[in-house]
């Protein structure tokens, strides 16, 4: 079910609110394991087993594992019990990426498995990994399956991210608090999520929409195309990472900020610490540094450095694109530390308009599906094959998607943050309630005229 | 206002926006059909087991809940109104409104359609027309006339003539472009006013040498016309006015539903009361209709391929002819259709819009 869907907001959402606020405090977790499962059906009602597999195999190793910290069995045990998230992951969604890559080395014809691939999988492996891992340093296993198969099923967070620490949620889980405050911060931040999901990041996608059918394609256009991917792409994780801190806190959790405003970086190491602050954590967290991170010598750390960034490429999607892309930045980021890092803090114009080039390139490989794509633009790019550098065609869908580029850019940078908090406390108590009018009645009209919208971030 | 009041207010708006949604959602009857879109609404999918696992009732309500969710087209309204006042959008799903005439964007040119227009054309030429005088003639779309103004994507129509006239050397093209502007057609709608196309029916006629009658009188409908682009449009625009053409000779034509078996009024004023007013010429889409002239002068019979655009100028070439006979092969089988008429020494016209042609997967 999606966030940014009639059912999810008219009949999901208002009966599970109903029942989580009149039930007793000692039956909310149930009510949201109930919730959420029924969530997570709703788009994958056969793989729902394979989730309450990888659960359950967290439960009862994360048991097993507090007995023996620290020892060889312990460690051994660890390996095992994570192999069994990490194979579902592989099996699901890599096995046929590596039964092509091999059929394309060697010739040969295997079949696909064409195995379809569990939505979140990803999310939800990464969560009950980093519960294994931390309950082996020492963090205390949960005993009661059913807080954590909450934990992990919590339906804000299941399919989309943010991801969710166990230790971040361990005391929420059992003694949380809910207040007025607490909920209405909720419900202003879902709607700027609803309002960045539906109103920017989809009709962005309309614009990209547009440039992939168009029949008069010109530097221009893929130019902005390119900038417009990366704002999709932006509004629509983001808006979905704001939903799902807008559902917790009105659930009574607090979760991390998953973005921060990126695309003001001055570098594309400062960029990382800013998108997907999460995922980027994790990493750095259970990859980085239990490899060594920097405290080795320059060609280890260079080696950790590919890595990390090997596998931040390859858990977005098995393809080659997305592989391409954690290299690119593995280069980048080498080269930022090694070579012109220090510039770059002293020219800050330079610097920024240094990391939109960065952040445009590394979009266009992430959104297109192989190599030869990959050049194709390129080559559309840089206007190679003497391709025109505007078209009527582009010109028209320019001026039509002006407006909502612009308010993307300017949505993209803290303007607006930074514009409310300086408004007077009386004018934001009046402009706040006309904005969440405003966001959902607009979204619903969005929702009700348009047909299936899908996440982007539900393949990876 | 105290910060507590405050976060009082937005919780109390937020449950009421929801809740309020959640409860018209569940109780408020729901509608079957949307005039809007020319289309049954989903209903609400049964429950079972197997529909469960499968995921097949999930689908299905997805798609009901947009269906059938309260105030449906009035929240339509709203995103058309915020896409083009305050997007600036040109287009909102393809519609566009200029100088108060709605249209839809038809771009890019699509010459594999006009081909397998021209290719299915051919075929009936090949089997049954050899023996008779074949005619092409094409009607420009609203956007020929509107696009360029109003600023939106559009090709050069006459590409598409030119093409179509490379296709069909056997046909002599009759050019009505000359004819036509963009106050011939109704403002909500796709199609060309009746009163305003005498000229381009003589034209047509001529093309073909004959003469038809005129002395013709313009009668209104009292009702007003929403045409097939308002409710898209979904923005609140003046109605249409529709009429039709009179004559003592159009008065005596006689209509023949083909397909139904059964007579029809060459107007039927009954219909400009449904859901496609201007189904009142001719009952609309009918795959084989006849027009009969008793005060015919003359034994020639005219046989017109044809989109709904015919409907209209049929009654008027009527005049010049003992029969006319229409046949839309968008919804018959071509071998089917030719089987019933015979072809031999008649006059036979093609008779396409620029929009059919750029969009013909629908001819069979």
């Amino acid at each position: 079910m999606l966030f940014s869907s009639i059912p999810f907001i008219y009949y999901f959402l208002p009966s599970v609110f109903l029942i989580y606020f009149l039930v007793p405090r000692k039956f909310k977790n149930l009510t949201l394991l109930v919730s959420s499962l029924i969530f997570y059906a709703w788009g994958e009602p056969k793989l729902t087993a394979v989730m309450l597999i990888s659960i359950a195999t967290g439960y009862v190793s994360g048991l097993i594992l507090e007995k023996h910290r620290n020892t060889k069995k312990g460690r051994l045990i660890l390996c095992l019990s994570l192999l069994i998230p990490v194979a579902f992951l592989l099996y699901f969604k890599y096995a046929d990426f590596f039964i092509t890559t091999f059929n394309s080395v060697t010739g040969l014809s295997l079949p696909l498995l064409r195995v379809v691939l569990p939505i979140g999988i990803s999310f939800y492996t990464f969560q009950i990994l980093s519960y294994q891992v931390d309950v082996y340093h020492g963090t205390e296993a949960q005993k009661n399956p059913i807080d954590l198969a909450c934990y992990i099923t919590l339906f804000p967070q299941l399919i989309a991210g943010p991801i969710v620490r166990y230790t971040d949620i361990e005391r929420e889980l059992k003694t949380r608090t809910h207040s007025t405050e607490k909920f209405a911060s909720g419900v202003v931040k879902f709607t700027v999520g609803l309002g960045k999901k539906i109103l920017l990041a989809n009709t962005i996608g309309s614009f990209c929409a547009a440039f992939n059918g168009a029949t008069d394609k010109s530097v221009v256009f893929a130019w902005v195309n390119a900038a417009a991917v990366a704002l999709q792409i932006y509004f629509d994780f983001s808006g979905y990472s704001d939903m799902a801190i807008g559902l917790g806190r009105m659930l009574g959790f607090d979760f991390l900020e998953n973005f921060n405003y990126p695309f003001i970086s001055k570098s594309a190491t400062e960029f990382w610490r800013r998108w997907h602050i999460s995922l980027g954590s994790w990493f750095r967290d259970y990859v980085y540094i239990p490899l060594g991170g920097n405290r080795v010598s320059p060609v280890r750390h260079i080696f950790n450095i590919f890595a990390v960034w090997f596998l931040t490429g390859f858990w977005h999607g098995a393809g080659w694109n997305f592989i391409i892309w954690g290299v690119f930045y593995a280069v980048i980021l080498i080269a930022e530390k090694l070579l012109y890092g220090e510039f770059l803090k002293k020219h800050r114009i330079f610097s920024h308009i240094y990391v939109i080039f960065i952040t445009l390139i590394s979009f266009t490989i992430f959104n297109r599906e192989n190599l030869g794509d990959i050049l194709d633009y390129f080559r559309l790019m840089f206007a190679a094959d003497s391709t025109p550098f505007i078209t009527a065609e582009t010109v028209y869908y320019l001026k039509n998607y002006a407006v909502i580029i612009f308010l993307a850019v300017i949505g993209s940078t803290p303007f607006m943050k930074k514009l409310a908090d300086k408004l007077p406390e009386k004018a934001r108590y009046i402009l706040t309630p006309l904005f969440v009018i405003g966001v959902f009645v607009l979204s619903t009209a969005y929702l009700v005229d348009g047909s299936f919208n899908p996440f982007l971030y539900f393949r990876f | 206002m105290k910060k507590k009041t405050f976060n009082i207010i937005i919780c109390t708006l937020a449950c009421t926006l929801v809740l309020s949604g959640f409860l018209l959602c569940l109780f408020l009857p729901k509608e079957t059909y949307s005039d809007s879109e020319r289309r049954e609404l989903t209903p609400l999918p049964e429950i079972s087991v197997s529909s469960l696992i499968t995921g097949r009732f999930m689908d299905s309500f997805e798609n009901y809940a947009v269906d059938a969710f309260p105030f449906r087209d009035t929240f339509r309204s709203i995103k058309a109104y915020f896409s083009y006042y305050l997007l600036r959008q040109k287009d909102n799903n393809k519609i566009y409104v200029h100088d108060g005439y709605i249209a839809s964007m038809d771009y890019p040119y699509d010459k594999s359609s006009v081909n397998y227009a021209a290719s299915r054309f051919g075929y009936i030429y090949d089997r049954y027309l050899k023996e008779s005088n074949v005619y092409l003639s094409i009607i420009p779309d609203k956007n020929v006339f509107l696009a360029k103004d109003a600023g939106v994507l559009y090709f050069d129509s006459e590409d598409l003539v030119k093409d179509m006239k490379n296709s069909m050397p056997y046909a002599e093209y009759i050019d009505i472009f000359p004819t036509l502007s963009i106050e011939d057609y109704y403002k909500t709608d796709s199609h060309w006013r009746q009163e305003k196309i005498e000229d381009t029916a003589e034209v047509l006629a001529g093309g073909m040498g004959v003469k038809l009658k005129g002395n013709r009188t313009a009668v209104n409908f009292s009702l007003p016309f929403y045409g097939v682009y308002y409710d898209q449009a979904a923005l609140k625009l003046d109605a249409d006015t529709i009429s039709y053409l009179t004559s003592p000779t159009i008065e005596k034509l006689k209509a023949f539903d083909g397909q139904n078996n059964k007579s029809i009024p060459v107007y039927d004023a009954e219909r400009i009361k449904g859901k496609d007013p201007y189904e009142t010429f001719l009952s609309g889409p009918l795959s084989l209709v006849t027009v009969e002239n008793p005060d015919a002068e003359t034994e020639r019979e005219l046989i017109i391929f044809r989109d709904s655009f015919s409907s209209a100028v049929a009654p008027l070439l009527a005049e010049g002819y003992k029969k006319v006979t229409l046949m839309d092969i968008r919804y018959m089988n071509v071998d089917y259709a030719c089987s019933m008429v015979d072809f031999k020494n008649k006059d036979v016209l093609f008779l396409y819009s620029t929009a059919i042609l750029n969009n013909s997967e629908t001819i069979k």
